[in-house]
């Protein structure tokens, strides 16, 4: 089996020490980083994510593959940096402020990271001031709003209101979701994205960079 | 318990059970935190229900913190809002081994055993609610960390398994004496885990429970709110005698795979449609999962989680006053 087709099989069975090797390998043959990146480890999660929307595997697998996928990025990442492989975009992603809950947060973020974008994720507990300053200084074009409680949800709005009226207002588009969170809700806050799942959730960032 | 689980077949309309507990809190002048912390208030708080709305059963609160509590975990209380949990207290084999089994009452268990003692006192039948192995153990190791440890770390996770079954065995004896006609176990994290999986982390060790407890006078009603209901296979082999889905399962596909002598309850969305939704939407949802289920006797009208804090008293009339117009439609012939 070809090297990047073996990563992306050993990222989807979430075997990460095979994935480490293998990305060193990879490197070591000259095989582009951007290549090791897009067709190994992307590869690999773009098939977990299928799977998991259809629901032939379930959020632990997503999970141990996530794992190896950044267990090879980071392999690969000083390469990618070093071959100037342009980022396909930045999120800043946390759980709104009074909020502790992180499964769902978690998960986002792992998909997001499999599709290829740099993901800051910042906690939980998270104040509008930070959302805005983290977005500020890592040049996120997209900030991501976690709740899993009808009394922090409308924190969102609190978020929506103090980005619109800050300096990164234009060059930012922000995605909410969450169990209570609904596209109404989004709707109605002016949330520029509602992602019902996690892996809608990157389907909908794609739509957001695009546009 | 058997009994009432066969007047609700032979009935020939439908009742409801919605999981309800925090609604009231406004009904009775109370706080959130006056609930979790009090346990004659939180009797007090469901009576209150049973006074204003005519639901087939009444439940504990659904606090999914107060398990982990009893063993150790750090806990976040706010006022008007469930508790949370916010540390980790197992990360590795060696903590799993030395976590210590707590005494039933340890923490604010007392609270709910006592809730439910004061309601059993005023009415019939009332269930005490309680978190499921799995979903402790992921509070008790981290929800990712548990998750992961499915296929990372199986055999710890069994050893914390062993002792949060242990734990739940022995509080689910508490509400039996304490004179609750049965108990609802919560086990949402079992909803993220695939069915395989859910049989050998959550099913194998809420049979434990069942088996327990579960006789003539005392149901077992396992809730599972992840998922769109396959899991109902695994859920069943528990031998709970109600099981009770979440608002993303397919009801129509569960009834088809649920065996007719055990109740199912499910699944009206509790945020989007009964706290959010208007007295019209949650009419419509409530008809529509009538509708849905009408071949099957053995389907209890219930939400898919528990009502959260906050939702209207109007918006739980509405889903009452809907249930009633059903049943006067089926009695009438009316095909609403």
């Amino acid at each position: 089996m070809e090297l990047l087709q073996e990563i992306a099989v050993k990222v989807e069975e979430g075997k990460h020490l095979d994935v480490v090797s293998l990305v060193e390998k990879c490197i070591e043959a000259g095989i582009g980083a951007g290549d090791i990146l897009n067709k190994g480890l992307v590869e690999g999660m773009n098939s977990i994510g299928i799977k998991f929307r259809n629901n032939e595997v379930f959020v632990p697998e997503v999970l141990v593959a996530a794992r190896a996928m950044k267990a090879g990025l980071e392999v690969v990442k000083p390469v990618l940096l070093k071959e100037k492989v342009q980022s396909k975009g930045t999120i800043v992603i946390g759980t709104v402020m009074g909020d502790l809950h992180d499964i769902g947060k978690n998960i986002v973020c792992y998909m997001l990271q499999g599709a290829g974008y740099d993901v800051v994720d910042i906690g939980i507990d998270v104040s509008k001031e930070k959302f805005i300053e983290e977005a500020r200084s890592r040049g996120a074009q997209i900030i991501g709003l976690s709740s899993l409680l009808t009394t922090t949800m409308t924190y969102m709005k609190d978020v929506m209101d103090a980005v619109r009226n800050s300096d990164i207002a234009e060059n930012v588009r922000v995605i909410v979701g969450g169990a209570p969170v609904t596209r109404e809700f989004a709707d109605q806050i002016g949330a520029h994205g509602y992602a019902a799942d996690a892996a809608s959730a990157v389907d909908v960032v794609k739509v957001l960079l695009q546009a | 318990m058997r009994q009432w689980t066969q007047e609700i077949l032979a009935s020939g309309g439908r009742c409801a059970f919605p999981l309800m507990a925090y609604a009231g809190a406004d009904l009775s002048g109370m706080s959130i935190h006056d609930i979790v912390s009090d346990g004659k208030l939180h009797g007090a708080c469901i009576t209150a229900l049973a006074t204003r709305f005519p639901s087939a059963a009444f439940i504990t609160a659904m606090d999914l913190s107060v398990e982990a509590e009893a063993f150790g975990s750090e806990t976040q209380y706010l006022e008007n809002e469930t508790p949370t949990i916010t540390g980790i207290i197992v990360h590795d084999a060696g903590e799993a081994d030395s976590l210590t089994v707590p005494s039933v009452g340890a923490g604010r268990t007392g609270v709910y055993l006592e809730a439910a003692a004061w309601a059993a006192k005023e009415i019939s039948p009332v269930f005490g609610c309680l978190i499921g192995p799995f979903s402790l153990a992921g509070r008790l190791c981290g929800m990712t960390e548990t998750l992961m440890n499915v296929h990372g770390e199986p055999e710890m996770l069994h050893r914390v398994l062993n002792k949060t079954t242990e734990f739940l065995v022995n509080y689910a004896r508490g509400f039996k004496a304490a004179g609750a006609n049965g108990i609802v176990i919560a086990e949402p994290a079992a909803g993220l885990i695939s069915p395989a999986h859910c049989d050998a982390f959550s099913s194998h060790y809420v049979s434990s429970i069942v088996d327990a407890v579960q006789d003539e006078e005392f149901m077992v009603i396992l809730h599972n709110c992840g998922g769109s209901g396959i899991h109902a296979a695994s859920m069943a082999s528990t031998g709970a005698a109600g099981l009770h889905f979440g608002n993303s399962a397919d009801m129509k596909m569960v009834m088809k795979t649920v065996l007719p002598d055990i109740l199912v309850f499910g699944n009206l969305d509790p945020v989007g449609v009964v706290r959010n939704g208007t007295g019209d939407d949650i009419r419509l949802a409530t008809l529509q999962l009538l509708r849905d289920t009408a071949g099957y006797p053995n389907f209890v009208l219930s939400t898919g989680c528990d009502v959260p804090p906050g939702t209207p008293l109007q918006n739980i009339d509405s889903f009452f006053s809907a249930l009633a117009e059903y049943n006067e439609s089926v009695i009438c012939g009316r095909c609403l």
